[in-house]
């Protein structure tokens, strides 16, 4: 027999190392002599979009086209560390220590631009598309090139960084601070439970996933469609099958991972609240968007078959053995033990 | 505020090169007079060892053996530096690194490991946690499998349970997964024109990659150089080292490019997995739907390394209560050493797993008061102005009940 099920589960997560450990991303920027900005720094693209973010951050910040923005982040020997590209810090930690450095760029750029132009203050002088100009007075302007050449050899450069801010727990209580910002999330999902084979099939599922401000609303729906394919993985088929210490399922054709037979077109909502501590009001999605989607199926696995899987994976052989075991069983109101 | 490019979906600035297949990865490189390494791993998951490699150090084309004895300082770890580059007298998983053949082709490496004799003394492996936190278990390092014991105390969550309406007491268990990134680990080693250390590979933290490097090979930092190339994802996966010592090592000893790419199978042995957590949870409630109390125990697989241990088991103590306000809580998280594969990071790291407990425990009270599933989370949600469990304010930006509402509506 086919029965559907809904569920829905709500979570969170805190962003970063944690609990007092000193959280730091740094960063280099430079005005190069073609007038360019190059960004040094440490933060690797995984596939999550963090060079795409960093220019973004980059271009907002010195209101300045993302392709006169360059970014080497791939060479230890000549980037700074920016930490690493794990605990969804990237955008909340970089992001904040390359808006930072774009900061102070644009205030020592408007110095310089002050000597150049030949003003008595740097009031009124706006960064724009790699120049700088009086805001009142466009006559008075001055390219980052013209910059670039009137510094000659002494080229601009700037350091900076970016520490989050924790507060170790105490060891016996476990009171403290030891995460910030904390990002939210909701998904809701429909089954259908095939009660003979115990087969799942995903029918429909909405994911809300709270961003701050989100960065680049693709990318992020882009974390969400494969955030939902993790948490649908781990809930229904990946399975190690590890037997007395040794992986069984070490390849892909035994350790299954979610196609793109096996999942759905989400609904995305990408839900903007912005972060006081966050660049532009951003924080870290790439963990938060998997943490609900397993318990959400699991609920709605519940709501289909009224028997509740409590070990994961929900793997059809396990459904059917809950099922035939839950028929014999007299309480059937949701209790298990 | 006026935003101009934030908020702006511009194209991923990487999605050209990666959808042209033009974006390289370590496997796709390829030097002159290139040699190529291969890893001998433990077949066994608790042994003493002793290891030979007289006889396939004659095979021709064999450029050198590396074992324990061949490097400075042998112990790494991200947390805690229990894992050996190659082991010397003791294996603790399959999959534990022996030996790194270096060879003129990847074939004459296959043979050569073949010829590579290990004695194993079979010592009796444990891979049940809690029979490894037990006080008369045998100890995989030092005195005690428990790794680390977060304790989180807020109110009286004994006495809450007792005065509760209801109490939904369940255990959980989830297993342990594999980030199955789609680029399996690969890398090349190389010492460059200005005498420095190479390690080309695709990592998470280039930054720790080097500083384990420079301090397994006794060289300073400043003569270690990690590019990474393009990652084909990690997820946690790629944040303790699998090839980068044995790829530098080699590449110094022998003043050669030396290519290492490893099978699906092998990557597999040879990077974290998502700890296995059993979570036994007890959670309470007045008539009205208001939760009194949780009290959770939490057993963490971590495997034969700490990797990440105590830090995700941190991460999922602190997150067992779920999105909500809470008085009384007692949780006690614990990572257990065991013979199993090594846990460490992976995407939501110790959250991800509560998860499973702390949402259907929601759903189990709600049905017992014949309530809604939302209806249960809205009178419990965390909001601005909420403490956390750990006493913290969240004091801006706590969108749960719109991300809530827009999920249910």
């Amino acid at each position: 027999m086919i029965k559907r099920g809904k569920g829905i589960a709500i979570s969170y997560y805190g962003t970063g190392y944690g609990n007092g450990y000193p959280d730091v991303s740094n960063t280099k920027i430079k005005l190069n002599k073609e007038g360019k900005v190059e960004i040094f720094v440490g933060g690797t693209e995984v596939g999550q979009g963090a060079k795409t973010v960093f220019l973004q951050i980059a271009a907002e910040t010195l209101n300045t086209s993302i392709d006169d923005i360059i970014l080497f982040s791939e060479d230890t020997s000549i980037m700074p560390d920016a930490g690493t590209a794990a605990a969804s810090r990237q955008t909340y930690n970089t992001g904040n220590a390359i808006k930072k450095a774009c900061e102070e760029l644009s205030i020592k750029l408007k110095l310089i631009a002050k000597e150049i132009l030949n003003l008595n203050t740097t009031e009124g002088l706006i960064v724009s598309n790699s120049s700088i100009y009086l805001s009142f007075y466009e006559e008075k302007k001055v390219s980052f090139l013209d910059i670039a050449k009137y510094l000659g050899e002494n080229l601009l450069i700037i350091e900076s960084n970016f520490i989050a801010q924790t507060v170790e727990m105490d060891l016996e209580t476990g009171q403290g601070a030891p995460y910030w910002p904390y990002t939210f999330s909701a998904c809701e999902v429909e089954v259908e439970v095939n009660t003979l084979t115990g087969v799942v099939n995903i029918l429909s599922a909405k994911f809300a996933q709270d961003t701050g401000k989100a960065v680049n609303p693709n990318m992020i729906e882009g974390q969400m469609d494969g955030g939902f394919c993790m948490g649908l993985g781990f809930s229904l088929f990946e399975d190690l099958n590890i037997i007395n210490g040794r992986i069984k399922n070490d390849k892909l054709s035994k350790y299954l991972i979610p196609t793109s037979m096996d999942t759905v077109d989400i609904e995305k909502i990408i839900i903007e609240d912005p972060e006081f501590t966050g660049p532009y009001g951003a924080k870290g999605i790439g963990e938060p968007v998997t943490i609900p989607v397993a318990p959400a199926i699991l609920n709605a696995i519940y709501d289909a078959i009224n028997v509740r899987i409590t070990d994961l994976p929900a793997t059809p052989d396990k459904i059917v053995m809950a099922i035939k075991k839950d028929s014999k069983a007299e309480d059937k109101n949701g209790k298990i033990d | 505020m006026d935003l101009k490019y934030i908020g702006n979906s511009i194209n991923r600035v990487d999605a050209y090169s990666k959808v042209t297949g033009k974006a390289l990865y370590p496997q796709d490189l390829y030097y002159e007079n290139m040699a190529f390494g291969k890893t001998l791993r433990s077949e066994h998951p608790f042994a003493k060892i002793k290891i030979d490699t007289s006889e396939a150090e004659l095979i021709p084309g064999v450029l050198k053996i590396f074992t324990h004895k061949d490097i400075p300082n042998n112990e790494h770890g991200v947390l805690h530096k229990d894992q050996q580059i190659f082991c010397d007298k003791i294996v603790r998983r399959i999959g534990d690194p022996i030996a790194f053949v270096v060879a003129e082709s990847e074939k004459i490496c296959e043979v050569a490991i073949k010829k590579i004799k290990v004695e194993y003394d079979i010592l009796e492996p444990i891979f049940d946690p809690i029979e490894a936190m037990k006080d008369d278990s045998i100890k995989i390092h030092g005195n005690s499998n428990i790794l680390y014991h977060y304790k989180l105390r807020r109110g009286d969550a004994l006495k809450a349970l007792e005065d509760s309406y209801f109490v939904a007491n369940n255990t959980y268990r989830t297993h342990s997964v594999d980030q199955a990134f789609l680029q399996p680990e690969a890398g090349i080693g190389y010492v460059d024109d200005d005498n420095k250390v190479t390690v080309v590979v695709a990592t998470q933290y280039p930054h720790y990659d080097r500083e384990e490097i420079a301090y397994c090979l006794n060289i300073p930092m400043e003569s270690v150089r990690v590019l990474n190339t393009n990652v084909g994802g990690a997820f946690g996966g790629r944040e303790d080292i699998t090839l980068q010592v044995h790829l530098a090592l080699a590449a110094k000893t022998l003043n050669r490019v030396v290519k290492c790419v490893y099978s699906r199978e092998e990557s597999f042995l040879a990077h974290s997995k998502r700890h296995a957590i059993i979570m036994k949870y007890s959670t309470g409630v007045d008539k009205d739907g208001f939760l009194t109390a949780i009290k959770a125990e939490i057993i963490g697989d971590t495997g034969a390394y700490a990797s990440w241990g105590d830090n995700v088991m941190r991460k999922a103590g602190v997150h067992a209560t779920g999105p909500y306000e809470v008085k009384n809580v007692m949780i006690d998280s614990y990572a257990v050493y065991t013979n199993n594969p090594y846990a460490g990071a992976m995407r939501g790291f110790g959250a991800t797993q509560v998860a499973v407990a702390y949402e259907q425990q929601m759903d189990i009270i709600a049905s017992e008061l014949k309530i809604s599933p939302v209806e249960i989370r809205l009178k419990n949600i965390l909001r601005v102005g909420s403490y956390t469990a750990t006493g913290q304010l969240l004091n801006n930006s706590v969108p749960l009940e719109q991300c809530l509402k827009s999920i249910s509506e």
